[in-house]
């Protein structure tokens, strides 16, 4: 049978476990911590702007699962937000056991708490991987979804020190680049002042430190905009900002909370005795990360050269997808290259030509636009999310927005995609 | 490299150290003078966080004390032990398998520094007992002791490689083999594994120190005894005695770890029939490198490992099979 090992177990590691599984691979995740989704712990934000697009058109491809999971464990549909329209805000605090039934149910193994550290190389494919617990696991193909944020010596480095993230490095032990280990050199990203890598957007605080009224508006509505004493204001920060679509003046002149569970505060980071100035805010404490008053997890430092079917460059059987796979940003993103990536590690295996998405939907878009714009110092700057930033403008300006979920299921048959990520090919 | 290679220093007070303000850390890449993390060996520590929140800088080293003995056993023609006073924290930090320091007569010059395991500790008390085989130039030194005083530095703890399955057994049967001398490291790893409730068996050969000094306190630990001579001084390789008893208390006993204790052909000879016959069976065994600065610096601790890459014996912890085996 063939077997796939994917390397961690984010929101683009699970995709990519859906998709393999659904081709019929005997499908391993191996997960350096005790939690699936990773980052998509501490996320939540689905569907604002062309994310809505996206997840319809994955849906449409036939890997509905984790949409439908994200859709099921939603605190607000429809929000609104500055910049951003019709957002589904999942409950971080609910979701990952969700998933992990999920998968559980599919079949798919996931190891936790074993970190690949290592792999043995044989000509040009991985034939086994080293676990820091000194196991070697053997797999036909890798797909490496190992994200890009961390470790701290990097966000040391490139930012504020370690923050005491989700991905919780000092107890799990930190991401290590498998594709650098299989010989091929790590894609940097860069900020806009040309240093390297660049900081989570957001930070997480209890809601039940906020004010009472804060904390209805938040149960309510899902969104609550506060204005920033004007001393405070600073625009500069969202410069280094990973997420670009939430890097529009509204976002440093206001404090923008989000109800996914905990209060989403859409800013990298912010002095805790500043923010407890503001009214409403004077009991403030952050959830996630603990040290969100001083800093955020540095990303982008360690993305693999690909090919638009998410394969790695130089070795035979490795994919890859999420944030690994280019300087994408979002669950979307991560579901949907992690989808194409699974499905293409069997085609890979069986020697057939790995599907490349069209550009006449979203998702292949993005795919093959972020691959042409990272090759220059300019596009390398940049991030891609169909919610917001270059990428957002280009699809509406290509036609490939719209919540017509009708019209999105239209587009995939026209080009004869329905549900190929059902299909079995084993 | 495809070892798992973890500093035994590594995230002590004594790091980071030299190594990092030489740019050769051996866990870290950061330290190492790439700019990007590539955290293999990973030990629950961020050296580079470390280094960067001590201003950059190396954290205080370690110091030699002057030290008094208590006690001077002379238990045969080359061999004895010395009890020494140390205070409670060092006496604490170095009851572990592997624990080391070194020794000089105070009048000597610092390269008379000898390493010398610690055979057995006394925390409530802060002493120490090393036994020590008169061989050369420092050990006569010391033998010529006549004073109480002795200078000590420390603690060390890399005396023993495979040090990890050391610390993960429990309720589980294991097989110590020493000879001469390499008694003495063998007694703490003894009381490591009786204490996480092991069967410890214990065949002692007094080799060249002539007696078996650490034979009571392998019997105050409740180990299981057998005197049996483990080389063929003829051929350099073990008794086929000894070859026979592995492969029964592995293959019926039902061993699940071997420590070995000696000269580096013992090693050799245990790990080959270990590899030929259960590779699942954990090995480990003392650390026959040549110790002399122990801070990694000097180099005279280097060693080869199977594939040919060199490492830094005096602090990497490692699978020993990694340089016994498949030689």
């Amino acid at each position: 049978m063939a077997k796939v090992i994917i390397i961690g177990g984010g929101w683009s590691g699970c995709a990519a476990a859906v998709t393999a599984k659904k081709a019929g691979a005997d499908v391993t995740i191996l997960e350096k911590t005790d939690l699936l989704l990773g980052l998509g712990n501490v996320g939540g934000i689905m569907r604002n702007n062309g994310r809505f697009t996206a997840a319809e058109e994955i849906k449409a491809l036939g890997a509905a699962e984790l949409i439908e999971i994200t859709d099921r464990a939603a605190r607000h549909t429809n929000v609104d937000f500055p910049g951003h329209r019709h957002a589904t805000l999942y409950d971080v605090v609910r979701i990952e056991p969700l998933v992990r039934r999920k998968l559980r149910e599919m079949g798919i193994k996931i190891e936790f708490e074993v970190r690949a550290i290592d792999v043995q190389m044989k000509d040009l494919a991985i034939r086994s991987l080293l676990t820091a617990d000194e196991r070697w696991i053997e797999g036909d193909v890798y797909i490496e979804t190992t994200g890009s944020t961390g470790p701290m010596g990097n966000c040391l480095r490139y930012g504020n020190g370690c923050s005491m993230c989700i991905l919780r490095c000092p107890t799990f032990g930190p991401r290590i680049s498998i594709s650098q280990r299989a010989g091929v050199e790590d894609l940097l990203g860069q900020r806009g002042d040309d240093s390297y890598g660049a900081m989570s957007g957001s930070c997480k605080l209890s809601k039940d430190s906020l004010s009472e009224e804060y904390k209805e508006r938040l149960n309510e509505e899902g969104v609550v905009v506060v204005a920033i004493p004007p001393e405070d204001v600073d625009l500069r920060k969202l410069s280094f900002k990973v997420c670009q679509q939430y890097a529009l003046p509204e976002f440093a002149e206001n404090i923008v909370l989000l109800d996914t569970g905990c209060a989403k505060l859409m800013t990298s980071y912010y002095p805790l005795e500043k923010l407890r100035r503001i009214p409403g805010f004077e009991f403030a404490r952050y959830d996630d990360p603990y040290s969100g008053g001083r800093a955020n997890s540095i990303r982008y430092l360690s993305m693999a050269p690909r090919n638009n079917g998410m394969k790695v460059d130089k070795v035979a059987n490795l994919l890859c997808a999420g944030e690994k796979a280019g300087l994408f940003v979002g669950h979307t993103e991560a579901i949907g290259t992690g989808s194409l990536a699974g499905h293409n590690s069997i085609r890979l295996l069986l020697g057939m030509p790995l599907l490349e998405l069209p550009r006449a939907i979203a998702l292949g878009d993005i795919i093959a636009y972020t691959n042409e714009m990272m090759v220059d110092d300019e596009g390398i700057k940049k991030r891609y999310t169909f919610s917001g930033g270059t990428y957002f403008t280009r699809m509406q300006k290509q036609g490939l927005y719209t919540t017509d979920v009708a019209a999105i299921k239209k587009n995939i048959e026209r080009i004869g995609l329905t549900d190929i990520f059902r299909t079995r090919l084993i | 490299m495809q070892q798992v290679l973890n500093c035994i220093d590594a995230g002590t007070e004594y790091c980071p150290c030299f190594l990092a303000e030489t740019g050769e850390c051996l866990m870290c890449s950061q330290l190492q003078g790439k700019t990007f993390c590539d955290c293999r060996n990973w030990n629950g520590v961020c050296i580079y966080q470390e280094y960067v929140s001590n201003r950059s800088q190396m954290k205080e080293h370690r110091k030699t004390l002057p030290c008094r003995i208590l006690k001077r056993d002379i238990v045969s023609d080359s061999v004895i032990i010395l009890k020494i006073q140390v205070n409670k924290t060092l006496a604490r930090e170095l009851s572990q398998p592997g624990a080391y320091v070194f020794l000089r007569n105070t009048k000597d010059p610092d390269y008379f520094d000898a390493p010398m395991s610690i055979m057995s500790v006394d925390e409530r008390e802060g002493t120490i007992e090393v036994a020590i085989q008169i061989k050369g130039a420092k050990t006569r030194a010391l033998d010529e002791l006549n004073t109480t005083d002795v200078s000590l530095r420390g603690p060390y703890w890399n005396g023993v490689l495979g040090l990890k399955y050391i610390k993960m057994l429990q309720k589980q049967k294991a097989l110590i083999i020493t000879r001469g001398v390499g008694q003495a490291p063998a007694v703490a790893v003894a009381k490591k594994l009786i204490h996480a409730g092991n069967h410890v068996e214990v065949i002692l050969d007094q080799g060249r120190a002539g007696v078996n000094f650490a034979e009571r306190y392998f019997r105050e630990l409740g180990c299981e005894i057998q005197l049996k001579p483990v080389l063929n001084l003829k051929t350099l390789t073990l008794t086929d005695e000894i070859n026979e008893y592995i492969r029964q208390s592995v293959l019926e006993n039902g061993i699940k770890l071997v420590y070995s204790s000696g000269t580096d052909k013992i090693h050799q000879g245990i790990c080959s029939v270990l590899q030929a016959m259960a590779p699942d069976v954990f090995f480990a065994c003392s650390n026959g490198a040549s110790f002399c600065c122990g801070e990694g610096i000097c180099g005279s601790c280097q060693t080869r490992m199977s594939d040919g890459t060199r490492i830094k014996t005096c602090k990497t912890q490692l699978n020993p099979v990694e340089i016994y085996g498949r030689r």
